[in-house]
């Protein structure tokens, strides 16, 4: 068999030579900007240079070059990316397996585990505590894999619980402050209260769907960890009794009596929120923008996020981006090292909120930007992602974990089955995907 | 010494396909077949072993590959007749209009000309629960629908979408075929006082049977690659009910990275696709005209 394998590897380094993927030996001089005496770093984002995102990037990149003349030279390549995700990981995927992975990459935060584990990504250098201390801590969190970091992201998200202020003041209902959110009970008689109000209005009390993709588990899982639940084990490598969990089978049966009860449209119903029509939406936090921007009419606010009946204070809240990472080929840690830095920090951190309107990952660069001061809303997301920023399940098989969480919710929630039987059998289902690390 | 020269000359019109062939399609396809026996997994394939047929055990125990499977037949069951007869009888109908010929095919050319993923969306905006399908329901009477929301619906509802999409495509292909009938044979009916059906019957279907084939074994073919149009929609959902095999191996491959399993899928997948065009074929299979032609082949 090994030589089989031989043989397939080299027709695909043949078929690689020909379409020209090999990794390229720079020399100073080859790319403009590369000076005799500077290290060379090549950098992979998953982007189109020609969108905001793409601006910022190569903006970092070329400052980056700017105050490392002389060490450091770094090298951008745009990869684009579909929205399924296609294109760039295909890109990472072949040089894998063929060679000339760049010195830093960009990986999508939940996907750190999966790389890591499979020895794609290689732990960054030690950092001193004053540099982690720029990061906010959700951002840590992500890039941690078995107690070494791996990425630092330049950017981050969050979810907002949006609601609209006329509704809730016609309703008579008040907001609670931050640290005390409404429990899923409280929430639930909020929603009962609104319906027929919400009804005369030909909508509903909020604006939710379960859709396929990345979104389900991003908005949804905090409504498992808030409740003591878990979606996997700490080292990542087991999912049954936190999958099939009773905290999991709640959470998941509570949205299935929001659907119930007719509190949300079973069918999504578009601009439901921004035309008056529903009270509250979970959404991220590009909402506030589109809001602002197209909805000028709406009063805007932010609620904090629904939690279980026993919370306990802790971190819950969605969080998580795309980040950079040290590929294991890279010969440079330490240069590949201070790209990431550099491609993550406060600088970059504000470009990138200035250009395409996402938020940083480091504290100064939010203290920075004015918005987070001013505005109410941006202000209360900040907050929230500073104080219970949780990010997504860490464990080498989370493509299936996302998808399973999504087809469970939609099968409890939105087609009545049983959540029991559905836990259970997604729990299999992930087994057999982590079977190939548990073997080992 | 001719003879070399123009086998030279083959081999330099022949040499670029079969170059680029054997790099994008033959080897591909090998691997895929290599592949098929492994476990290779994307992200680490030094680790990959050779797992003989337990990937081929392994889907046929996986409930969503079955799923997928019976999804996808149920996909092509739905699509053939309407798709096949739709095509037909628009052909005839575009035949028999005698003003803004031009207008209509064009008209029911569009949708094969625009992309999928763009006539998904714009389908998407269709069904929607306040979309013009449920607004005119209700006009009618009719509650409103939840359409690619339910699992109930959505499988028919993507279906009904990819026929209305594809069946100008075939539709042009009926046309053609009708025009190349010689209405030399209609003028003899007539003087036999034939009537419209029999004229269709035993005029119009003969004349038009090898299309037929043609037509049948496209759209089975096409229907059963079907992928965009619930990758865009629904992606999948609801419960799975829409999830096709291509989509499932494109999921197992792309996102689980799981690269062993996925063309062991392929592999499964096209050799159901092969087999069912084999058979189809011999179904269809003209016995006179085979006899014909082995005749003609002898007096040769």
């Amino acid at each position: 068999m090994k030589k089989g394998f031989a043989a397939v590897a080299f027709m695909l380094l043949a078929a690689g030579c020909l379409a020209g993927c090999q990794k390229k030996q720079v020399k100073p001089g080859d790319v403009e900007g590369f000076d005799p005496g500077e290290q060379y770093l090549s950098l992979w984002v998953h982007s189109i240079e020609d969108t905001e995102e793409g601006q910022a990037y190569r903006q970092s990149v070329d400052r980056f070059n700017e105050v490392y003349n002389g060490t450091y030279f770094a090298d951008i390549e745009f990869v684009p990316r579909n929205d399924s995700g296609g294109g760039y990981s295909d890109k990472v995927n072949a040089s894998v397996m063929a060679g000339g992975l760049p010195d830093v990459l960009t990986v999508d935060g939940p996907n750190v585990a999966a790389y890591a584990a499979n020895g794609i990504i290689q732990p960054l250098a030690e950092l001193t505590n004053e540099e982690r201390g720029v990061y906010l801590e959700s951002i840590l969190e992500q890039g941690t894999y078995q107690g070494q970091l791996y990425a630092l992201g330049v950017m981050e998200s969050s979810v907002g619980m949006y609601y609209n202020k006329d509704i809730l003041e016609e309703a008579g209902i008040e907001v609670p402050e931050a640290g005390h959110p409404w429990t899923w009970r409280e929430f639930t008689d909020i929603l009962e209260r609104l319906k027929p109000l919400m009804e005369a209005k030909g909508g509903y009390p909020l604006d939710m769907t379960f859709p396929v993709g990345e979104a389900s588990i991003y908005y949804y899982a905090p409504f498992v960890w808030s409740g003591g639940g878990d979606l996997v084990s700490e080292d990542g490598l087991s999912v049954d009794g936190y999958f099939n969990s009773s905290q999991m089978a709640e959470a998941m049966e509570f949205f299935r009596g929001v659907v119930e009860k007719g509190y949300m449209s079973e069918a999504p119903i578009e601009h439901l929120f921004e035309s008056g029509r529903a009270a509250f939406k979970i959404d991220g936090a590009w909402e506030v923008n589109t809001v602002y921007q197209n909805y000028p009419d709406i009063r805007l606010g932010v609620a904090p996020y629904v939690v279980g009946e026993s919370w306990d204070g802790g971190r819950y809240t969605p969080t998580g981006s795309w980040a950079y990472a040290a590929s294991s080929d890279s010969e440079n840690l330490k240069g590949a090292t201070e790209l990431v830095k550099w491609m993550s920090g406060v600088e970059s951190g504000v470009r990138i909120w200035e250009l395409s309107k996402t938020f940083p990952s480091t504290y100064e660069a939010f203290e920075q930007i004015d918005v987070f001061q001013t505005d109410e809303n941006y202000r209360f997301l900040y907050e929230q992602l500073k104080e219970y920023g949780h990010p997504r399940p860490k464990t080498p098989v989370y493509p299936q974990v996302s998808t399973s969480f999504q087809q469970a919710l939609e099968s409890v929630a939105l087609s009545g089955q049983d959540t029991q039987q559905v836990l259970d059998k997604s729990v299999e289902r992930i087994n057999a995907k982590l079977e190939r690390y548990t073997r080992k | 010494m001719k003879k070399r020269s123009s086998s030279l000359l083959g081999m330099a019109f022949f040499g670029p396909a079969l170059v680029l062939l054997t790099i994008f399609l033959f080897v591909p396809m090998v691997l895929t077949l290599i592949f098929s026996f492994t476990d290779y997994f994307a992200l680490n394939p030094d680790l990959t072993h050779f797992v003989g047929l337990e990937n081929y055990g392994k889907i046929f125990r996986d409930d969503l590959f079955v799923k997928s499977f019976f999804n996808t037949v149920c996909f092509v069951l739905i699509i053939l007749p309407c798709q096949g007869i739709g095509a037909l009888a628009l052909a005839l109908l575009i035949n028999r209009v005698t003003h803004c010929k031009k207008y209509f095919k064009v008209a029911f050319f569009i949708p094969v000309v625009m992309s999928l993923a763009v006539v998904s969306t714009l389908w998407m905006q269709i069904y929607s629960p306040e979309g013009i399908l449920n607004t005119m329901l209700g006009n009618l009477g009719i509650p409103a629908q939840p359409f690619i929301h339910s699992a109930k619906q959505a499988l028919p509802s993507i279906a009904v979408m990819s026929v209305w999409q594809g069946v100008g495509y075939q539709m042009i292909i009926f046309l053609g075929g009708l025009q190349a009938i010689n209405p030399g044979l209609y003028e003899a009916a007539e003087m036999d006082h034939a009537s419209e059906w029999q004229k269709f019957k035993d005029i119009t279907l003969p004349e038009l049977k090898p299309l037929c084939v043609f037509v049948f074994i496209t759209v089975t073919i096409g229907a059963f690659r079907m992928i965009v149009q619930p990758m865009v929609m629904t992606g999948g959902g609801p419960s799975h009910s829409t999830y096709t095999m291509v989509y499932n191996i494109y999921e197992t491959g792309t996102v689980n990275w799981e690269i062993g399993l996925a063309s062991t899928m392929a592999i499964v997948f096209a050799i159901f696709v092969m087999v069912l065009t084999v058979i189809q074929s011999i179904l269809t299979r003209d016995k006179e005209e085979g006899k014909h032609v082995n005749k003609k082949a002898k007096g040769n």
